[in-house]
């Protein structure tokens, strides 16, 4: 049944390609990520002297340059690369999900529930620890998880199998409902209470300790485990419920994982640092320009990406006008608007 | 051998389907005409193993669809849905490579086997040199041709310890398709045939089902208006039953296949 | 020769007569000219007000303005809304004859302009500013002696406490406006300007961040507040009280930042009040306070009585 040696063909294309393809994105990004994570803590507004840092005949209580580096810097670089990190997936996961390129992590409601546990906490004071955690970032999740619930029912309300459509609209209105709710809150507080909500909202790294990201770190190891086993379904699920389904996927259960994988890997970014914008979609938007759109290319490059790209957006934020800081979300944001201006342009 | 025994679907309060019954044999090539709303595709989506009948049984092999594992139905029975609508860009192979997901474990990558029946898909539907392309820029006749490849790849197993029939089912292949494509696919449809896969096609395109079908299932609201060979089912007041159409049946000319002409009494 | 005596008479009479007549128009304008129906938008101005006791030509005030300790008339005095709100209509309906709005109300501004309302335009400036804005205040409303009053005990306890520091070794202090509750994050701490940074200057601190002059609360890194090693913390909160369970463990937090001479040495403060926050005559006492904290030995016991009207 086959005439010229197609296999040669297609072989040229196949088999090694793909597993080049998936060791280069492991290697290359995954040694990026790591290699910044390494040097951003070198980077700052002080210079410290690193055989200083490193001195162990120096108490650390008496150690500045080790304190900059280990308390200051080097919790951020780490909370940076897993929030990036996180947002990306979470971004490539939604996208799959809703087949759309331009959905977010926020665009299901996650984030606005975590903004609004955080809004309870600062605005009305109470509780400020919960068993020795502090409350905003417990509060944040909690936010989370409850508008992960929300969404899910609602979701699930019509009939067998798990709407997209249905799932979009739910996030919508969530998200609509929760912004209301905060600017009520907000309405209601004092100038400095106003003032803390406003500024929780525009995303900061400065988690300045291990603690915070200890906590978010099992989170993130269950929303990663998850993502593992995404990739090839979510291929199948971008083509259509039917097409997958009709290719042996159980399409039921693929959404339902990738739904609250993302919800969860949301969700505790969220509550590390803040809802940082457009890195869940401009990070897995310029890897599919550069790598293709097989997921199991897309995910690990995206997540590694992310990592880089927030990480460097925090040293930004941190030196460019020291002493004084600036909104990591709000750089994020002053890449995003440019490069979706260069996407439109693009596309003409 | 596919067949579906009295089987009846209800959507929500709506009855879709009642009482319908068929059977697909092992190098069948069956159509399922009717026109629109007649429930073709849901029929469709039942016998491939997407949906569940709300009464009756269908098996493959005389084993009820609902005792297969996913994936091992998915080895043995693939679906063309009747529109993909890609949101991201694949490249031709890609989507191809695609069709060989129930025969892989999650975490392994495509190996030469699969390739090779990639490209035998490939081969099979003419796409070959499309291998590399985007399949967005693709036209509509090249799309559905990818497409039904990727269905096959699905089919292709060198695997004997899972013998059985293998089948494709196409929900309105030629929909939306201009005329020399609809040709296209209509004898890439016959030639999948003669290599040994039962084919089930959902239309309402009287001029396809008429031209490649040997067998028809005559749907109309629900109910099987009649089921035999072509030629004896499609007689002219079937042709009036199932459209409200006068017609007039005939043979081809050039290829002796049934030929079905509507008249237009309005005109007289 | 009688006639000329009456004359002259009558003369100086009727001299006296429209001299008098005169000075009485005079002084009746004076008071006219000045506004008897005030509206207030801004705290430190509803403040600096009663303190000068010209509350009974305030018509409204800002939806957050505080009366002093103690009066309950908050009743007969409207609210208009604040900075980030202001209802004009209920402000129009008051008919006033003075509004004091903040710089960034412009469009207000010019809504009251058109009606012909005499406008006075409120910008947060310096320690210094504050006795300025007593004085002028005094002036517009006739209240001048006791705004004076009030402005030159301002000056002096000011200079009182700025003589007792003087030539005394300035401890680094980092003045924290605010921060995330229980974290160092998004931490905001007075910069090089304003009536913070003023007033721990005069109560002989040196403030780590004076040299940051682009705004006067500005949001500072962990990294910022290591290297700047402040021999003294003091947050400000807004509100009135805090429990001391609180204080214990959001002073804890700092604990962290070992290297911190403020931490190894345990001075870390609290401060509540609105004269922390809003710049009228209660900064008097707020700066004593900061002082007390920052040379204690020096400032045993408080020195100075709270200004009259003040919370």
């Amino acid at each position: 049944m086959t005439e010229v040696n197609p296999v040669g063909t297609v072989t040229a294309l196949g088999v090694e390609n793909l597993r080049w393809r998936l060791l280069t994105t492991y290697a290359l990004f995954g040694g990026t990520a790591l290699a910044v994570c390494l040097l951003a803590p070198l980077v700052g507004p002080t210079p410290i002297s690193l055989r200083q840092v490193f001195d162990g005949s120096i108490p650390f209580t008496d150690n500045v340059d080790a304190q900059i580096f280990f308390i200051a810097r080097f919790p951020r670089a780490l909370a940076g690369a897993l929030v990036g990190g996180a947002l990306a997936a979470a971004g490539v996961v939604l996208q799959a999900l809703l087949r759309n390129p331009l959905a977010t992590p926020f665009t299901l409601g996650v984030s606005a529930g975590a903004s609004l546990g955080a809004m309870v906490v600062i605005i009305f004071g109470v509780p400020l620890t919960v068993l020795g955690v502090p409350a905003v970032p417990l509060a944040s999740l909690v936010g989370a998880l409850a508008a992960v619930v929300i969404v899910y029912s609602l979701a699930r309300l019509r009939r067998q199998g798990l709407s997209t459509n249905v799932l979009l609209l739910a996030g919508v209105t969530l998200n609509s409902l929760f912004s209301a709710v905060i600017m009520f809150i907000q309405y209601l507080a004092d100038f400095s209470q106003n003032f803390q909500a406003i500024r929780w909202l525009m995303g900061n790294l400065d988690v300045s300790g291990y603690q915070p990201i200890v906590w978010a770190l099992p989170l993130l190891a269950v929303a990663a485990a998850g993502f593992a086993w995404l990739p090839r379904s979510l291929n199948l699920l971008t083509l259509g419920s039917e097409h997958a389904a009709a290719r042996g996927v159980d399409v039921l259960r693929t959404q339902r994982l990738a739904f609250f994988s993302a919800s969860l890997a949301t969700g505790a970014a969220v509550s590390l640092g803040g809802p940082i914008g457009f890195i869940g979609i401009i990070v897995p938007h310029i890897v599919r320009l550069t790598v293709g759109a097989d997921h199991r290319v897309v995910l690990p490059a995206s997540a590694f990406l992310g990592a880089v790209f927030l990480v460097i957006c925090d040293v930004g934020a941190r030196t460019l006008m020291a002493p004084v800081e600036l909104p990591v979300g709000v750089i994020t944001a002053m890449l995003g608007g440019p490069f979706f201006l260069w996407l439109l342009i693009r596309s003409r | 051998m596919l067949r579906a025994d009295n089987v009846s679907f209800r959507y929500d309060t709506a009855e879709v389907l009642h009482g319908v019954s068929l059977g697909l044999s092992n190098a069948g090539l069956t159509g399922v005409l009717g026109p629109n709303g007649s429930g073709k595709t849901t029929l469709l989506r039942l016998m491939g193993g997407l949906q569940t009948p709300s009464t009756g049984r269908i098996t493959l092999d005389d084993r009820d669809l609902s005792t297969y594992p996913r994936r091992m139905l998915a080895r043995r029975m693939a679906t063309v849905p009747q529109e993909t609508y890609l949101a991201f860009d694949y490249s031709v192979l890609e989507i191809v490579l695609m069709g060989r997901y129930p025969h892989l474990p999650t975490f392994a990558i495509e190996g030469p086997t699969d390739l090779r029946y990639a490209a035998d898909a490939l081969a099979a539907t003419g796409t070959l040199n499309l291998a590399t392309r985007s399949f967005a820029t693709l036209s509509g006749g090249e799309k559905q041709r990818v497409v039904i490849a990727s269905a096959l790849a699905q089919l292709y197993t060198a695997d004997e310890t899972e013998p059985g029939s293998h089948v494709l089912l196409l929900d309105e292949p030629t929909a939306s398709l201009d005329l020399a494509y609809q040709l296209e696919i209509a004898s890439l449809i016959r030639k999948l045939n003669a290599m040994g896969i039962a084919i089930l096609i959902s239309t309402h395109d009287l001029t396809l089902a008429a031209a490649i079908c040997r067998d028809l299932v005559l749907l109309r609201e629900g109910r099987v208006l009649a089921t035999g060979p072509t030629q004896d089912v499609l007689t002219e007041s079937m042709v009036k039953s199932l459209y409200g159409v006068d017609a007039l049946v005939t043979r081809h000319p050039a290829t002796d296949h049934v030929l079905v002409i509507p008249v237009d009494s309005a005109n007289e | 020769m009688a006639t000329h005596t009456q004359s002259i008479g009558t003369i100086t009479t009727c001299s006296a007569v429209v001299a008098i007549l005169v000075m009485a128009i005079g002084l009746l304008s004076a008071q006219n000219s000045s506004p008897k129906r005030i509206i207030s938008l801004v705290p430190s101005v509803t403040q600096i007000l009663f303190a000068i006791g010209a509350e009974s030509r305030l018509v409204g005030i800002g939806s957050f303005d505080r009366l002093p300790d103690g009066d309950d008339r908050t009743a007969e005095f409207v609210r208009v809304g604040g900075l980030l709100d202001p209802d004009m209509e209920r402000i129009f309906t008051l008919r006033p004859d003075l509004v004091v709005l903040y710089k960034s109300h412009v469009d207000q501004r010019q809504q009251l302009e058109r009606a012909g309302i005499p406008v006075l335009v409120y910008e947060h400036a310096g320690l210094d500013d504050i006795a300025k804005t007593i004085r002028d205040l005094g002036a517009r409303s006739g209240r001048t002696v006791q705004a004076e009053s009030i402005a030159t005990r301002m000056d002096t306890d000011l200079a009182a406490i700025r003589a007792k520091v003087d030539g005394r070794p300035r401890p680094r202090t980092l003045l924290v406006f605010s921060r995330e509750p229980m974290a160092l994050r998004n931490i905001y701490a007075s910069g090089g300007i304003g009536f913070l940074h003023d007033m721990l200057e005069t109560a002989g601190g040196e403030n780590v961040f004076g040299e940051v002059r682009s705004e006067n609360i500005a949001q500072v890194s962990s990294e910022a507040i290591l290297a700047a090693a402040p021999d003294v913390i003091i947050e400000i909160r807004f509100d009135e009280y805090l429990r001391e369970d609180v204080i214990d463990d959001e002073r804890d937090v700092w604990r962290r930042l070992s290297t911190l001479p403020a931490v190894r040495n345990g001075r870390i403060h609290f401060v509540t009040g609105h004269r922390f926050v809003v710049p009228g005559p209660g900064v008097i006492e707020a700066t004593e306070e900061l002082a007390r904290m920052l040379h204690p030995e020096v400032f045993a016991t408080p020195q100075i009585r709270p200004a009259p009207g003040v919370g």
